[in-house]
């Protein structure tokens, strides 16, 4: 059965079909989690490209313009009160910021004891208090070195982590984390990533993860979803998108990328050395390829109208016209094809 | 008494060598906080060779953007500079006076500081920031010599003429960062101190915000510190890398080398921590927490997350000595050398 799935989801913010507002944040993605499966999901892209909307659309706290969010089967717009309760519980999430989400007069303890009230998970405060300990030590942190502290006396890490805890007290079977690591050291990133992925082998629990950095992307997921203004640009496991980018995109992203190795020089990683930037994010007419202004490869038809999906690879579709002797294939079935 | 020199004098001993344009000696700078002294930048020695570019790393809390901003003198109460030396083209910048400070920043040493493009006023068109940063400095000249650089330095930075015409808010993240370079740049500066400077933008636009510093610096014939945590950014940027941790400047050494052959423990393991694309699944944190600054391990700083600790780490502070040409190391494991 599938966990949760994105149906073509479109979503547009500002009214009106012509309104010069209208922005077209998500267009049309696709996107599965088989409940037989777990799997880490990358979702990647710049600022705008509209991965934290989608995210927002996964979680439910912004409605679709268009197509729909499933979770087990059942559309979220649909859901009754206690079929949205579950799912609240079954899909957690982490934010970027570990500073923020902390209400620097209260005791770490109380981000921990809220869910557990909130959600009657323990019958007393003794198993409150082992469930909690027990998230602690899933997290990768020791129990008597976090609880009864405030904020601000853990390090940017250890309120990652916390986070981390707090969803797993939920026992869920997804976890979407946007930008989880962003905003902390290096040497607490790989760390953090680590037991993230400890959740996936160790729980059975699905990630979806979503950032700017192809490195660490490549790093934890098995299948990665490149984003561009909106639309999948290319998708398909990371040893396919990553180590051998077709998308002039995601070449130019890949090579854009600063590698920790200085005989490893910026832009020699393939043909696609720069792209010209454009101003503003919407294109100067709706249809064409939302890239072909930057892209060094532009054709006559990528001007016409939006590449669909082509299925360059059993691992991988390519949205661009340079593939169009390939299959082309819905967004749908390449989602449900990579998750099976 | 001396209060009317303009620069002071620099006796025998203090006097730099040719082959450093900056040379900073045994900087102290201390935060007072109510829960004691904190110690951010202890005893920091370091060199900046001409036209050189020097990337300082380290992690939240090493004190980086402490020592830059004191390079610059413009560190706010309840920091202090404690001691040491800045001694830029042989002259002591922390002797200076204030007025004789304000003379030197963005004229000898300019900062693009972190997060710059916040640092734009949002009431204010970028052409008028520009002119009032020209004329705080150049006296002599007249208006036109004054705009005339100003298009000069926006040229150089890739920008049109037309964005002196516009307000902060109607640019991109990448064009705001470039104003900041311009501005940096405008009174052509010796050394130029850039704080993450790409640290809000996407790796694209990172990537050509880079470019156009690294050429600009060049055509300048400046030198550059590049701040930041971001070992990738350094290995493509610059030409030597200081590693900064709990204050203290642990290792200096040449780009390839420290990336290659990385000497101090934390440099080791802050190299084998960074995420590559040659392999999957490799994940390599370094345990425990960076020091508390209000109450510092004894000896070196590193030592209680040291995989390599001798008994005398936690003793002795180890000084940071040229081990072998261009490599300095603070590390007792190699003392004997």
């Amino acid at each position: 059965m599938q966990l949760l799935e994105a149906q073509s989801v479109t979503k547009v913010f500002g009214s009106g079909v012509l309104s010069k507002d209208r922005l077209v944040a998500v267009d049309e993605v696709s996107l599965t989690i088989n409940e037989e499966k777990p799997s880490i999901i990358s979702i990647a892209g710049e600022s705008g490209s509209g991965k934290t909307t989608l995210a927002r659309l996964l979680l439910g706290m912004i409605q679709p313009s268009d197509g729909n969010i499933r979770f087990r089967g059942k559309d979220l717009a649909t859901m009754d009160r206690s079929e949205r309760r579950e799912f609240r519980r079954q899909v957690q999430a982490i934010f970027q910021d570990p500073f923020e989400v902390y209400n620097p007069f209260y005791r770490i303890d109380q981000v921990l004891t809220t869910p557990v009230r909130k959600f009657k998970l323990a019958g007393s405060k003794e198993e409150e208090q082992r469930l909690i300990e027990e998230s602690l030590q899933l997290a990768g942190l020791r129990p008597n070195e976090t609880l009864g502290r405030y904020p601000h006396q853990l390090s940017g890490g250890q309120r990652q982590r916390i986070m981390v805890a707090r969803a797993l007290l939920l026992n869920p079977r997804v976890i979407l984390a946007d930008e989880p690591v962003s905003m902390v050291d290096a040497s607490l990133r790989a760390t953090i990533l680590e037991s993230l992925m400890k959740l996936k082998r160790d729980l059975g629990i699905s990630l979806i993860y979503i950032t700017h950095d192809l490195t660490t992307a490549y790093q934890i997921s098995k299948d990665i979803y490149i984003l561009y203004r909106g639309s999948v640009a290319e998708v398909g496991s990371v040893e396919q998108v990553i180590k051998d980018p077709q998308h002039p995109y995601t070449k130019l992203l890949v090579n854009s990328i600063p590698l920790p190795d200085p005989d490893i020089r910026w832009g020699s990683q393939n043909d696609v050395d720069q792209a010209p930037l454009t101003s503003g994010l919407k294109s100067a007419h709706g249809h064409g390829c939302k890239f072909a202004n930057r892209c060094p490869f532009v054709m006559a038809e990528c001007h016409e109208k939006q590449p669909p999906l082509y299925r360059t690879h059993e691992d991988r579709a390519v949205a661009c016209f340079l593939y169009k002797n390939e299959p082309s294939v819905g967004g749908r079935e390449m989602a449900e094809s990579l998750a099976a | 008494m001396l209060s009317n020199v303009k620069t002071k004098p620099v006796d025998v001993r203090t006097k730099t060598r040719a082959d450093r344009i900056l040379d900073v000696r045994n900087l102290r700078v201390s935060y007072q906080t109510g829960g004691g002294q904190v110690r951010a930048v202890n005893d920091v020695s370091f060199f900046l060779r001409p036209s050189e570019r020097l990337g300082l790393v380290g992690e939240s809390g090493s004190g980086k953007t402490t020592m830059a901003l004191s390079l610059m003198r413009l560190l706010q109460s309840p920091a202090v500079i404690e001691g040491g030396q800045v001694l830029l083209d042989g002259v002591d910048l922390l002797s200076l006076s204030e007025e004789e400070m304000r003379r030197a920043r963005l004229a000898d040493i300019a900062l693009i500081p972190q997060g710059a493009m916040n640092s734009l006023n949002p009431m204010l068109k970028v052409g008028e920031q520009l002119r009032d940063a020209v004329t705080a400095h150049m006296d002599s000249g007249g208006k036109t010599s004054r705009e005339a650089r100003i298009f000069d330095v926006l040229e150089s930075v890739e920008l049109s003429r037309n964005v002196v015409n516009a307000y902060p808010h109607e640019l991109s993240g990448g064009m705001k960062q470039r104003v900041c370079i311009a501005m940096g740049i405008l009174l052509k500066p010796k050394v130029i101190i850039a704080d993450e400077p790409t640290s809000a933008l996407d790796v694209v636009v990172q990537r050509q915000v880079m470019e156009t510093l690294g050429r600009v610096q060049s055509e300048l014939g400046a030198s550059i510190i590049l701040v930041g945590h971001d070992m990738g950014l350094m290995a493509q940027f610059v030409d030597r890398v200081g590693v900064m941790y709990g204050g203290k400047l642990v290792e200096v050494s040449p780009v390839r080398e420290i990336f290659k052959d990385p000497l101090h423990p934390y440099t080791q393991l802050l190299i084998g921590s960074l995420p590559t694309l040659e392999s999957k699944e490799n994940f390599k944190g370094i345990s425990g927490m960076t020091p508390s600054l209000l109450t510092p391990p004894t000896g070196c700083m590193f030592h209680p997350r040291c995989p390599q600790v001798l008994p005398h780490c936690q003793v002795e502070i180890p000084p940071l000595v040229e081990i072998k040409p261009d490599r300095w190391v603070a590390c007792h494991l190699y003392n004997g050398s």
